[in-house]
């Protein structure tokens, strides 16, 4: 079974099985200047070209993940490429490395470097379910575990969900009194929006959310602002983060978050529920014989007084209900309950709430979940000659984040239907944070140089890319 | 013996036929293919002729088109990747979201569901939402390879699915969360299924491949009495018979006839041929024997046969040749 | 010379199977023939009794005829990326088209066999492709073609195999305007 969302199940498939076959990307390999008609021939140990010069061996061409995703070939294959560039094995083997490094006493040796490990929510609720202890039990002892394989920080994400939030929001607002008849689309799945990249280009694009998503957000924390407290370059941090499916590893790769400045990528490795669920099982240990450790907050004076958080009621981070809140208050100063009521609509992935103000319908939202409801949401945006909504929070797992692809599996027996629900349990008895928090405020004042500024505008968020289908004949499956 | 009997043959479209498909009343018919048009054919007098062309819908070729249950509708499943719902000569609907060719579409019993498979090896499934709108329940990734045809139970919601990857699959909605679930997996040919059929109770489906082979599957609800177990108190479906050596080349279709229980295959050795189970045929090892073949049925593959729903021993089939033939079983 | 011997091998065979052409037969004979059918496909191309009647009938002299009429149309088959023909890179070959005993319906059956350049070589499935479209174009009658890569000469085989024996999903491509060109000008005759 796939760990991926299924929108990017269905992109581009591949009728070829195996991983040689699997990649279509035409590769330019670095020739010295030849005659055509070169012969290649093939050896046990790899590929040689021979020409008058003699035999010589190419060089292995090496696909990487950045490579897959700026190709609208098979979306498979990327499968392959993640299974080795962001493995729980190639994890592992980073944190011994540099363990053996921190012990080296000698001074000339390579720097070792500082493991930072991000910790998501839905992980946390989904590995409480797994090894039955409370959330908040669960973020310590995973910290303790994490900590003894050799990390320096273990931190939560509750800063830059509050900060997604508040440029999300902000965003929305903009956009709004630019063009009220817009739509904008969440940005925080990347299924989706690897999806919309790949299918719908051009075309859907344009409304989506360029603030970028909480895991990128931490990426940003983690390699400047921490870097900077640490008084070391990016470049030294190793930053893993913690999240519920694989989709995350594709957004991670995204060139658009390898700064140039600091010569790395905001969030080198990404592991997941399932895999964290592995490696456990593979010490033969259960969370709870790790001694429990606290988490860091490294970013003010003052730490939260827990560090696992809800967003609003819904699952995937709270977008809708809180822009939603947010927007009604600022652009019609209407009050709304505290819980919002969304209507079911079709099916309980797909729901929908309105606000009315003078008698007319102003505010318009929706939560879009799985990759049926992003089909029925697309087919509206297409027919429609005005948007449907004013805003849809989109995510590619049915029920969102919660259920994502790579959240612990259900045990036999158990319909991933009701484990998702004991995780909304779990969830609903978080405390909620309220994004407008000194925390948040003195990120702004300190690092952002304040809100609305180029370098919020900089750092928080992103821009997409249509992926233009590949037309060369060659390359067609068929 | 039994012997196939030529009542007409039909020419129009050009070039290869894909698929023919018996209005649900039986006196009329529509048939697909390379031409990328759909003609409706009805019977005057003593004669078939084509009532109306359905051009314009469809860039590439038909695949297959299909009659809704109460007759209004016909859907047709196109290589250019959407599936379209024509109701009086007019295109009403364009189902989109498939990544490439729809290789086949099928109508639920009530006709409030549509299903639709497709090369980018997904099955989705549609709701009739309305007179020309169509939601998308589910998205169903379960096969590992290209898929060929999709049919709906005749009794129940539940969806049966043939694939390139050899398997079938069979779909039924969960009542805990409204998405649809895949409930089994037939394996047993040894390469593509092309096509499958329900008996009229809907208890048995037979298959036809690429493999030369015809297999019926026998459903084991749990508690059956055979005594077969049931694990996770889903429905069991097993391989009871498989009719090998009848068959030169590919079989690309089979049609169950809900009326005589006769089952016709099309085959790529351009033969159609007839099977009945015979008398002393037990129930979980079922026995059928060959009533006829027509050797040269057409002239090139034969892609499709259905029996009339209505009148018994009715047969059509199409072909490569360009050519819709009317057969009348004599027994 | 080798057509020779095989079908001399293959008479023998058939001899004892000559009652298959009549169709009144029931169901065992059908099975025996499938059954000898493939026997015959592992022989590699045998020509069964009866065979040069329908040959005659469609204006070849015999099998090897019909076989070297099929060869004359792959061998200027151009590889789609290398200025040259199927037959300079030896991908195809004479001895690798095998005319099969017809169909009941009595129409001929030709096993064709191409050996991609390399054992990962990508294009393999556009060669089958145009060799299929190729012979069916440039053939006056019916034909029924079966295509495989050489046994052992390509990592995916199998799956290729299935691929281009497909006819749907060879249908398919082309109607994909860039694949259509690009079979066209490999399968186009250079003046």
């Amino acid at each position: 079974m796939s760990r991926f969302s299924g929108a990017l199940q269905l992109t581009d498939l591949d009728d070829f099985i195996t991983p040689s076959q699997e990649c279509i990307k035409p590769v330019t390999i670095d020739k010295t200047k030849s005659k055509t008609g070169a012969k290649i021939t093939v050896q046990a140990d790899g590929y040689y070209e021979e020409s008058e010069s003699g035999k010589q061996k190419l060089q292995k061409v090496e696909i990487t993940l950045q490579d897959c995703l700026a190709c609208s070939g098979c979306i498979t294959s990327a499968e392959g490429v993640l299974i080795t560039q962001q493995s729980q094995e190639e994890l592992l083997k980073v944190l011994r490395e540099n363990q053996t490094l921190k012990s080296a006493e000698d001074s000339d040796s390579e720097e070792s470097r500082i493991i930072v490990f991000t910790i998501s929510t839905q992980p946390l609720l989904s590995l409480a379910h797994r090894y039955k202890l409370s959330v908040e039990q669960t973020a310590r002892h995973l910290a303790g575990y994490l900590r003894q394989l050799g990390a320096d920080y273990v931190l939560c994400t509750k800063i830059a969900d509050d900060l997604a939030l508040i440029e999300s929001r902000q965003e929305f607002v903009e956009r709004y009194r630019d063009n009220a008849e817009l739509c904008m689309l969440s940005s925080s799945c990347p299924g989706w929006v690897c999806y919309a990249e790949k299918t719908h280009g051009t075309f859907i694009l344009p409304h989506i959310a360029t603030t970028r998503s909480p895991q990128q957000i931490m990426g940003v924390l983690v390699k400047q602002l921490l870097a900077e407290k640490l008084g070391i370059s990016g470049s030294r941090i190793y930053h893993v983060t913690v999240m519920p499916c694989y989709d995350k590893k594709l957004e991670a790769s995204r060139e658009d978050f390898y700064s140039e400045a600091n010569g790395s990528r905001d969030v080198d490795c990404v592991i997941t529920s399932i895999e964290l669920e592995q490696m456990l099982q593979e010490e033969e240990q259960t969370l709870e014989q790790y001694e429990p450790a606290d988490l860091d907050w490294p970013w003010t004076d003052q730490k939260p007084e827990a560090m696992a958080w809800a967003h609003e009621a819904t699952m995937s981070g709270g977008y809708a209900e809180h822009i939603f809140k947010y927007a009604a208050k600022e652009l019609f100063s209407e009050e709304t309950p505290k819980e919002l009521q969304f209507k079911t609509l079709r099916n309980r992935d797909f729901s929908e709430i309105c606000l009315e103000h003078d008698g007319k319908t102003v505010l318009k939202f929706a939560i879009a979940n799985g990759f049926r409801n992003i089909q029925n949401l697309v087919q509206k945006l297409k027919r429609g000659k005005t948007a449907p909504y004013h805003f849809v929070e989109v995510m590619a797992c049915p029920s969102g984040c919660i259920n994502g692809g790579a959240q612990v599996r259900p045990t036999t027996g158990q319909h991933v239907r009701e484990l998702t629900q004991q995780l909304e349990e779990l969830y609903k008895k978080l405390p909620r944070s309220n994004p407008d928090n000194t925390h948040t405020k003195q990120i702004y004042a300190d690092f952002l140089d304040g809100a609305h500024t180029d370098k919020c505008e900089d750092l928080l968020h992103t821009s997409y890319h249509a992926v233009e289908k590949l037309n060369t004949a060659l390359n067609i499956k068929w | 013996m039994g012997r196939l009997i030529l009542e007409h043959t039909l020419q129009g479209h050009k070039g290869r036929i894909w698929g023919v498909a018996w209005h649900p009343k039986g006196n009329s018919f529509a048939s697909c293919g390379e031409d990328k048009a759909i003609r409706v054919w009805s019977l005057s007098g003593n004669s078939w002729s084509t009532k109306t062309i359905l051009s314009d819908g469809h860039k590439r070729t038909i695949r297959e088109v299909r009659w809704s249950p109460c007759g209004e509708y016909l859907a047709s499943a196109s290589f250019d990747a959407t599936t379209a719902i024509w109701s009086k000569h007019e295109c009403n609907a364009t189902l989109e979201g498939h990544e490439n060719e729809v290789k086949s579409v099928s109508w639920s019993r009530s006709g409030g569901l549509l299903a639709t498979c497709s090369r980018d090896k997904s099955v989705w499934i549609w709701e009739v939402a309305g007179d020309d709108e169509f939601e998308c329940a589910a998205v169903l990734n379960a096969h590992t390879q290209d898929v060929k045809r999709v049919v709906w139970h005749p009794k129940l919601e539940i969806l049966a699915s043939a694939s390139y990857d050899n398997t079938i699959k069979m779909f039924a909605e969960s009542a805990l969360d409204s998405d649809w679930d895949c409930t089994a997996t037939l394996s047993s040919h040894t390469s593509t299924v092309w096509s499958i059929d329900f008996d009229a109770d809907g208890d048995r489906l037979v298959s036809c491949s690429d493999d030369a082979t015809l297999k019926i599957w026998r459903a084991y609800p749990p508690g059956n009495e055979a005594g077969i177990a049931t694990p996770d108190k889903t429905t069991v479906w097993k391989c009871v018979c498989t009719i090998a050596g009848q068959h030169s080349r590919a079989i690309y279709d089979v049609s169950w006839c809900k009326l005589t229980g006769l089952i016709a295959s099309a085959c790529g050795d351009d033969g159609i041929r007839i099977f009945k189970e015979t008398s002393d045929s037990k129930r979980d090892e079922p026995t059928f024997e060959l009533l006829t073949t027509e050797e040269s049925a057409h002239e090139q593959d034969v892609n499709a046969v259905e029996w009339n729903p209505v009148t018994p021993g009715q047969l059509i089939s199409c072909s490569d040749d360009g050519t819709i033939k009317i057969w009348k079983l004599s027994e | 010379m080798l057509s020779y011997i095989k079908r001399k091998l293959s008479e023998s065979d058939s001899v004892a199977n000559s009652s298959s052409n009549s169709n009144s037969n029931g169901s065992t004979t059908a099975a025996e023939l499938v059954r000898k059918t493939s026997q015959m496909s592992l022989d590699n191309g045998a020509i069964a009794y009866g065979e040069d009647a329908l040959l005659h009938e469609l204006g070849y002299r015999n099998a090897t005829d019909l076989q070297e009429t099929i060869y004359d149309l792959l061998r200027t088959i151009r590889d789609p990326e290398k200025p040259c023909t199927l037959e300079d890179l030896n991908v195809i070959y004479e001895d690798g088209i095998f005319v099969m005993q017809p169909t009941r319906s009595n129409v001929s059956v030709v096993r064709i066999e191409f050996n991609p350049t390399v054992p990962h070589c990508s294009l393999a499935t556009l060669i089958g492709l145009c060799i299929r479209v190729k012979v069916e174009r440039g053939l006056p009658h019916n034909i029924k073609l079966d295509i495989y890569i050489k046994k052992g000469a390509h990592q995916t085989e199998e799956e290729i195999n299935k691929q281009i024996n497909d006819k749907e999903r060879i249908a398919a491509a082309m109607e994909n305007p860039n694949l259509r060109e690009l079979v066209e000008n490999c399968i186009k005759d250079e003046e």
